[in-house]
């Protein structure tokens, strides 16, 4: 192990950079619950993924032979990685003036890019524990693809915080950390949902700074079209993988997948209106910008959902609101410490929750063949 | 294991970090063949693992594994899948309101 510094820094106070900051003793002492590990972990960047656990014996037990042809094309694809030399800074990445940033824009920003760092970084973890644990060659060879995948993203992003002066501490295996549980199903519905309307997100994106590159103010825009590739590719695979088994799209999995698809959005939705500034300087309004990747989402999960949520729906965008206002209001409320205020506003945004959520979905028929092909 | 009693064991391991470009990752591989379960807490032993940019830096360890109790397992098993969210770009962190 290498240490830059030969004296560490007792207190972050007396450090006189990020990286000496977070070797210090106070912020070392500060990170041992968990609550309090994601409060630094945003503001210090210090990342802390989760890890997980699942039921290794029903992962082994998926047979992709119902999809063989598909799978094996998919996953020749992946191998081949045509993306290998896609993340290298090349003339394209322009100079950024981050002193010159508006202040609110730079630290909505730099949100934008810890939270993609933190979500890369996840994924890679995940992926990569479900590739050591597991016995089934076709299954371990996708999460390694998956993983390696994600590792390169989150490199690419650190390298862009970097440039903002911004240090991702990755030391947190030091730290206790809980396993947590996902079954295998919900593996399939979060993650499929979350590589999905990640390259609905970043393609949306994508497609607008082209019709208007003056909004470009910050070259990491322009490599996202082959990034959300990796993240479509990922979401071919898992809807494979639950095609393999009708009853993970049938029964009463139907309103497990209702619920990962309102938590999703909802949350999305949310989340974007706590970066105005951001969307501002994109020239995006959140709620086209949310509406248009739900619609991309939900027409591209017709391949194997049986449903989809009905965004248009006079309820939708008025429970999206009332969930957004009561979100806020809570975190008013938490900062205040306005313990009845926050009370209240739990209990709106459980019912707004429960308003999204009740909306009838529209039905789908998913299609035999599962493929599809970026096509936004 | 017990209904409400943890219990402590210490595991050789691997520590992998890799802050490059290519690829930021950070994994712990168990070299006695130890298996976490739900609700099971790790720790590597020692200073954290830094490696600095540019760097892949390999070390074997110690971690000491806190086995949940039998009632912590059950209750990860129920509660963990919705801790899903998190592998959402636009996750929840506590730092940023409206």
């Amino acid at each position: 192990m290498k240490d830059v510094h030969d004296a560490p820094v007792v207190h972050s106070a007396d450090a006189t950079n990020v990286e000496d900051a977070l070797e210090a003793g106070n912020y070392r002492q500060a990170v041992i619950d968990s609550e309090s590990a994601t409060a630094v972990a945003m503001r210090n960047t210090l990342l802390t993924p989760r890890f997980y656990t699942t039921d290794f014996d029903k992962l082994d037990a998926i047979d992709v032979s119902p999809v063989r042809k598909d799978w094996d094309k998919l996953i020749a694809q992946m191998k081949s990685d045509p993306n290998r030399g896609h993340f290298k800074k090349n003339e394209d990445w322009d100079h950024i003036d981050w002193d010159g940033m508006e202040p609110k824009l730079k630290a909505e920003f730099i949100d934008f890019l810890i939270s993609s760092c933190t979500a890369e970084f996840s994924g890679c973890v995940l992926y990569k524990e479900m590739k050591r644990r597991g016995n089934n060659e076709d299954i371990t060879t996708l999460f390694q693809l998956m993983a390696r995948d994600e590792a390169r993203h989150a490199g690419f992003i650190n390298d862009a915080l970097r440039e903002a002066g911004i240090a991702v501490n990755l030391g947190f295996l030091t730290q206790a950390k809980k396993y947590t549980y996902f079954q295998p199903k919900f593996i399939y519905y979060a993650t499929y949902l979350s590589e999905k309307i990640g390259y609905a997100r970043y393609i949306t994106i994508f497609r607008h700074l082209e019709a208007h590159p003056e909004h470009r103010f910050h070259p990491i825009f322009k490599w996202f079209k082959e990034w959300c590739n990796d993240e479509f590719s990922h979401g071919e695979a898992f809807a494979l993988l639950m095609k393999t088994d009708p009853k993970l799209t049938s029964g009463i999995n139907r309103y497990w997948i209702k619920f990962f698809l309102t938590a999703v959005y909802a949350t999305m939705y949310v989340r974007d209106h706590q970066r105005p500034a951001f969307h501002e300087a994109l020239g995006v309004d959140t709620d086209w910008y949310g509406q248009e990747v739900f619609r991309k989402t939900s027409e591209i999960s017709k391949q194997v959902f049986p449903l989809t949520l009905d965004i248009d729906h006079p309820r939708w965008m008025p429970g999206l609101k009332a969930l957004q206002r009561a979100n806020a209001d809570l975190a008013e409320a938490v900062e205040k410490k306005q313990f009845f205020r926050g009370l209240g506003a739990r209990v709106r945004a459980a019912a707004a929750f429960i308003g999204l959520f009740t909306i009838p979905a529209v039905p789908n028929d998913p299609p035999v063949s599962t493929r599809l092909e970026p096509a936004y | 294991m017990g209904w409400l009693t943890k219990e402590f064991e210490t595991a050789p391991c691997e520590v992998e970090v890799s802050h490059c470009f290519d690829s930021l990752h950070a994994h712990v591989k168990f070299l006695n063949g130890a298996v976490i379960n739900p609700g099971d807490e790790v720790q590597v032993q020692g200073p954290p693992v830094m490696a600095p940019y540019g760097e892949v830096v390999r070390e074997e360890r110690i971690a000491r594994i806190t086995r949940a109790s039998r009632l912590e397992q059950l209750w990860t098993r129920m509660t963990g899948d919705f801790e899903f969210m998190e592998l959402c770009e636009f996750s929840f962190s506590e730092e940023v309101s409206v």
